[in-house]
């Protein structure tokens, strides 16, 4: 087990933002995709709609994902996408934990 | 949630394979073949290889059109909605040319069956059209199972390719036909069997609309 001022800085480094397993789950499933409907991610993420939307306006407003409001005929569709931002901070939020848990990985 | 699966290529193949967990797409198979089966029994009936060929376009395409419009309506209102990432769409436009390889094949086969056909050689017939059909199946239900990550079609691939051995090798090795609704009729049974149970466990895993309506009514 590393000393505790070594996992401070380890948690410090890594984007506490994408941290939050909802909005990991979410940066995730889009990670994989060019776009999703809010369905999809509810489906997904198994979150609420009310959860999604608050994680969403969160990760909106870090520029990581766009939100986009039309009609899909004449219902009405939320279309979601991962930015370029988005998607180069949830690769590094990869890298830097893999790195902080490099040590106890052969464990 | 889904983040419970062990890395981003696993995630993003079950998310995919979930739109292929409906059945629909069996159903669809299945629901062909037996067309066949019945266009083969008109055809009989009516002894005119022209109509009966439009019957069985007709039969397809009444078989195709609410099926795909369904299979639209219940996934996109069930599981929602994506637009594949780069990946996938590579592997989309595989089983397109797989597809398109397939009905290439088949216009190729047709020309010489009748090229065949008018020179007399219909043993030869006998004993290389099943195979190809088998082949075909294989090959691009193969083709699906592969690029689609659903390995279910690798079992169609096999089950629908053994519909024209099952019609023409009986009497070209026992000189006993099997009747074509027979023929085609139960592989395309047995595919839909499949669909059906995939279509139940689908419909009972995600309910008409829930997650769509509380997405519509706050969004």
């Amino acid at each position: 087990m590393p000393p505790a001022d070594e996992t401070a800085t380890i948690t410090a480094a890594v984007d506490r933002l994408i941290h939050e397993p909802a909005r990991l789950a979410i940066m995730t499933n889009l990670f994989v995709v060019a776009s999703a409907n809010a369905t999809y991610l509810l489906r997904q993420t198994d979150l609420t709609w009310g959860n999604l939307g608050s994680h969403l306006n969160k990760l909106e407003d870090a520029g990581y994902v766009t939100v986009a409001k039309g009609y899909n005929g004449k219902k009405p569709e939320t279309t979601i996408s991962l930015t370029e931002k988005g998607r180069e901070a949830l690769l590094s939020y990869r890298d830097r934990l893999l790195d902080a848990l490099a040590p106890v990985a052969g464990d | 949630m889904t983040t419970g699966l062990t890395n981003l290529k696993e995630l993003e193949r079950d998310a995919f394979r979930k739109f292929y967990d409906d059945g629909i797409f069996d159903l669809y198979l299945g629901g062909i073949l037996i067309t066949m089966g019945i266009a083969a029994l008109i055809t009989d009936q009516i002894d005119n290889e022209m109509t009966g060929m439009l019957i069985t376009l007709v039969l397809a395409f009444g078989v195709t059109v609410p099926v795909l419009l369904w299979r639209r309506h219940l996934l996109r209102s069930r599981l929602g909605d994506f637009q594949p990432g780069p990946e996938r769409m590579r592997k989309i436009q595989g089983t397109r040319l797989a597809l398109l390889g397939s009905v290439v094949l088949g216009v190729i086969v047709f020309g010489i069956t009748a090229a065949l056909l008018n020179s007399g050689s219909e043993d030869i017939l006998g004993a290389v059209i099943p195979l190809i059909w088998f082949l075909n199946s294989v090959a691009v239900l193969g083709a699906m199972a592969y690029f689609l990550d659903v390995p279910r079609f690798y079992a169609h691939g096999v089950i629908v390719g053994m519909a024209m051995p099952l019609l023409i090798w009986p009497d070209v090795l026992w000189d006993h036909q099997l009747q074509p609704w027979i023929a085609f009729g139960v592989p395309g049974l047995v595919v839909m069997a499949i669909g059906t149970y995939k279509l139940v466990l689908f419909l009972r895993e995600y309910p008409a609309g829930s997650a769509e309506e509380s997405a519509d009514a706050t969004s």
